[in-house]
């Protein structure tokens, strides 16, 4: 046993140490150069971040005690931290565009980004109840700042408030859940919860252990944006300024789910059937609720604050399964969704004029005035339908294929029939883009980091769409 | 098994290639021609040793899903249609509407997406094809209709996709309660019908299929696509996706659940009966011809399915026959309604009349399909309804004398279109109209000779077809 800190223990851990400098230099960068900062803070985190996403791919593993009690760095680990970085990265971007069109100091913004991601990268590395915590809250703080980052929108004041109070209750539901488990098992370490709960004799426990982690999934489904604990995330990303709004419902859900796996699939693999038909019980008003309330979205922030939600629902079936072999299904479904839903908010970077931002009414016309951007949507929003030749048709069959093998028809069928529903929207915006052009000379901005962004996603889709092997590789790969 | 993935392949491949095709109108017409008709050549070309051809690759192996094509005489003949009918298809979109190229390249996707759909032997991968031909056609819909084009695009997606919503439930039923665990369809084929859920399954299946054929009463779409549809759309519309439809049904609905149908059988039968009925008095009612040959495609449609659902072998081999058929008639009538359309500038019969003095080869061609498409014997009709008329006559004389008057009716509202436009009294202010030219005829052509060779000639086709029913009926517990 050692007691120190060997070159490859740093280089296993080194995605975090990347960050970490990362943020340090970017605040010392905004404190002592603002006017360099303004001109190379994203520039910076955009190369910082491709460095950690190498790191993040060749990091060794460890197994050093002073490590691995609370981190663990294994093929998922690496999985996920290449995901979160890449997220990050095209969440940099959007951002870059965004400053230069509403022509506004970065200031903070990179920093608190960065510091976003560093929380993202330790929930997907959690070994322990409070790793996850420490996770959560790295996530969260810098994100109430984010959402209220443009001072000057009013829209905005109202989303920061809201995301800080309902974001901080669900924190505080979290905690509490981690004391009752606490109290029942006395540990908070994931590797010895199982046995832990395997070996409480006392009903008084086994009660306060299944109210923990009741509480924990609250507080979870409160990040995830899961139907009844959804109520923040409408307002929140309608008015949080686009890059951020990617991020949170790219990253944030990720990270939600992430920290779902650690805890429920991974470390508790089907503790207690109640919990897997509570998951469940949660899916079916998720995919109506949110699919029915999309229907009648016309700012684009909004709607896909509440296309999310519904996704959060789909998501929700192989956590309900709960098996090692859900969990392909549910990555793969993530990645693809993450994907599809960073396209779209390229192109709505790229349209977006003022602080409302898009709304439907500005796609009218737009296969005419830009057709790539218009393609850019229009795969996208075709692979969130999950309609083929997309690759979000397989991302949908894989996951209502491991539903049915559970046994869970009710899910299959809800499902299937909420996409006609889901159909109905994101095509309405195809038709929106093909509809003959409007009258105004209206021309689009472009920006390059957003367009790359969008270009890249599309790349992948596409590429995806025709040899999906590859991606299933890779999960089955961190999955190992 | 090169042979058939150069034939996947190839439609694709050209997809792709107008997209960045340098040309402009009438050369890119004509190169895409040249491009749709690639198929066609490459099927004459093997034609002694196309069937039995396949291809079987794993493509997604975490899914089960296999990349497993084959071609039986059952596809051969809808190969042929796809084939014969995109060409037409794209020779009805006129060059000076926008975007041509890109109609074209739908229009070739679209051919890929069938030859998939009309080969695939993975039940996933039929599905796979069945969604995704939609979205080529609701591009052609909503990019080149008419005027309320969109909400009748819109309309018919939603009907689509709410009508094979569950379909996926239902592939993967029949991966898991048979026992089967594959998406192979010979292997589920026979296993099918021990799934516990057997009914629901084959419901599922059919009212997809049905919705899309359309069988009575889910239409509800087609009136205003066909008529919203641009001219070169409907012909897809009519004489290829709503084959899918039928060939989904010869497919999954008879070869997986024989005894299913069997028991349903009199409630399909009246459906469809309904709708060969219903799709006539309609037709005759219309004041416009484009919504009176979408009504009479939507009749004849129910009448060849009264000949799959009577499940005898005559009837399957008049139904496929007749499928066949009514794609090759319909095409050209549409192709020819187009024509007159962009002649006289609108598609209502009451002003118009007396055509045949200005237009004498657009009316005799017209007339021609028309006849054709009332089954005047000697043409390809004739054969088919004959064939379904004598199923019929098996199974109950008087439903076929019911289902006999519909005929009688089809001629009426066909000729009553025919000679209100054509042969009354012209009205005095018309001007001179343009008749069709040579190159117009030589699309027709080939259609006509169809129609000819299988009113008279059809046993040669008729042979293969009637192989697959054998090679269906095998199928059966």
């Amino acid at each position: 046993m050692s007691y120190w800190l060997s070159s490859t223990d740093f280089a296993s851990i080194s995605p975090l140490l990347i960050l970490l400098a990362m943020a340090f230099v970017l605040l010392f960068l905004e404190s002592f150069y603002d006017n360099l900062s303004k001109k190379i803070a994203g520039w910076f985190t955009a190369c910082g971040l491709i460095v950690a996403i190498v790191a993040a791919f060749y990091a060794p593993d460890s197994n050093n005690v002073l490590l691995t009690a609370w981190l663990r760095l294994d093929q998922l680990a690496r999985f996920l931290n290449i995901f979160f970085l890449l997220i990050g990265l095209g969440s940099t971007l959007l951002a870059i565009s965004f400053f230069k069109k509403f022509s506004s100091s970065p200031g903070e913004y990179f920093f608190l980004l960065v510091s976003s991601l560093f929380g993202l990268i330790l929930i997907g590395e959690s070994a322990d109840f409070l790793t996850l915590f420490l996770g959560l809250e790295t996530l969260s703080i810098p994100l109430y700042i984010l959402c209220g980052y443009m001072k000057q929108w009013h829209l905005s004041h109202e989303s920061a408030l809201k995301y800080f109070f309902i974001g901080a209750m669900a924190t505080a539901f979290f905690l509490y859940g981690v004391a009752l488990i606490y109290g029942a098992v006395g540990t908070t370490r994931f590797e010895e919860l199982m046995i832990g709960y395997k070996t409480i004799s006392s009903y008084e426990h086994y009660i306060i252990f299944l109210a923990g982690t009741a509480f924990i999934t609250l507080g979870l489904c409160f990040k995830a944006a899961v139907v009844p604990f959804h109520v923040w995330a409408p307002d929140v990303y309608c008015g949080a300024p686009t890059p951020v709004t990617a991020f949170m419902a790219v990253g944030t859900k990720v990270g939600a789910f992430a920290a779902f796996v650690r805890v429920f699939v991974v470390t508790l693999p089907h503790f207690n059937p109640l919990w897997n038909e509570l998951l469940a019980l949660l899916a079916y008003p998720t995919m109506i609720y949110a699919n029915i309330v999309a229907l009648r979205q016309t700012q684009l922030r909004r709607f896909f604050a509440y296309s999310g939600i519904s996704h959060a629902g789909f998501l929700l079936i192989p956590l309900a399964v709960g098996t090692e072999q859900a969990l392909p299904a549910l990555f793969f479904y993530m990645a693809v969704y993450s994907i599809a839903t960073l396209g779209c908010f390229a192109v709505m970077a790229q349209l977006e004029k003022d602080d409302y931002g898009v709304v439907l009414g500005d796609l009218h016309g737009l296969a005419y005035r830009s057709p790539w951007l218009a393609a850019v949507m229009g795969i996208s929003v075709l692979t969130l339908a999950g309609i083929p030749p997309t690759v979000g048709f397989f991302a949908k069959f894989y996951l209502f294929k491991i539903a049915f093998e559970a046994k869970f028809y009710g899910l299959v069928i809800v499902g299937l029939l909420t996409t006609i529903l889901s159909a109905f929207y994101y095509l309405r915006i195809v038709s929106l883009m093909i509809a003959s052009p409007s009258e105004k000379g209206e021309t689009d901005v472009f920006s390059l980091p957003s367009l790359f962004v969008g270009a890249l996603s599309v790349a992948a889709l596409v590429a995806f769409s025709f040899f999906p092997t590859p991606l299933f590789d890779l999960i089955a790969q961190a999955l190992l | 098994m090169i042979n058939i993935l150069w034939l996947f392949l190839l439609p694709f491949v050209s997809s792709a290639l107008l997209i960045a095709a340098p040309f402009a109108d009438r050369k890119l017409k004509y190169f895409a021609l040249l491009l749709s008709l690639l198929p066609l050549f490459y099927l004459l070309a093997n034609v002694t040793s196309s069937i039995g051809s396949e291809i079987n690759l794993a493509w997604i192996p975490s899914l089960g899903i296999r990349f497993h094509l084959s071609i039986d005489a059952l596809s051969l003949l809808f190969l042929y249609l796809t084939a014969i009918i995109v060409p037409v298809s794209i020779m009805a979109f006129p060059s000076h509407y926008v975007m041509p190229a890109l109609f074209y390249s739908l229009a070739l996707l679209l051919q890929g997406l069938l030859v998939g759909f009309f080969t695939a032997q993975d039940l996933a991968l039929f599905t796979f094809f069945w969604e995704a031909m939609l979205i080529p056609l609701y591009f052609v819909i909503t990019i080149w209709g008419k005027a309320e084009r969109f909400a009748a695009a819109f309309k018919f997606l939603i009907y689509m996709i709410a009508g094979s919503a569950l379909m996926v439930a239902a592939v993967l039923a029949l991966y898991f309660t048979t026992g089967a665990s594959t998406f192979d369809m010979q292997s589920l084929a026979q296993v099918a019908e021990h799934s516990s859920f057997a009914i629901w399954i084959c419901a599922i299946f059919l009212l997809a299929f049905a919705v899309k054929t359309p069988l009575f009463p889910f239409h509800g779409w087609l009136s205003d696509s066909y008529y919203q549809a641009p001219v070169a759309g409907t012909i897809l519309l009519s004489a290829l996706l709503s084959k899918a439809g039928v060939y989904g049904i010869a497919r999954i609905g008879i070869k997986f659940f024989p005894t299913i149908l069997e028991a349903w059988k009199p409630t399909l039968l009246a459906l469809a009966i309904i709708g060969v009925l219903y799709g006539g008095m309609v037709a005759w009612r219309q004041r416009d011809y484009k919504r009176l040959i979408a009504y009479s495609s939507f009749a004849h449609v129910n009448l060849l399915l009264v000949g799959l659902f009577v499940l005898s072998q005559v009837g399957y081999s008049g139904a496929i026959l007749q499928a066949f058929n009514h794609g090759i008639t319909i095409a050209a009538l549409f192709l020819l309604a187009g024509w007159l359309e962009s002649k006289i500038g609108v598609t209502s019969i009451d002003h118009v009349s007396g055509l045949a003095k200005f237009m004498p080869y657009l009316c005799w061609f017209t007339l021609f399909f028309v006849l054709s498409s009332v089954a005047l014997p000697g043409t390809n009709n004739f054969v088919g309804e004959i064939l379904i008329f004598f199923a019929l006559f098996t199974y109950s004389p008087w439903l076929t004398v019911l289902l006999g008057l519909t005929v009688i009716l089809s001629v009426i509202y066909m000729l009553r279109f025919i000679e209100k436009i054509y042969f009354r009294e012209p009205l005095l202010y018309q001007s001179a109209w343009v008749d069709i030219k040579p190159k117009h005829m030589l699309v027709l052509l080939p259609l006509i000779i169809l129609v000819l060779w299988i009113g008279i000639y059809p046993s040669p086709i008729l042979k293969e077809i009637e192989s697959t029913f054998t090679l269906l009926g095998a199928a059966k517990p």
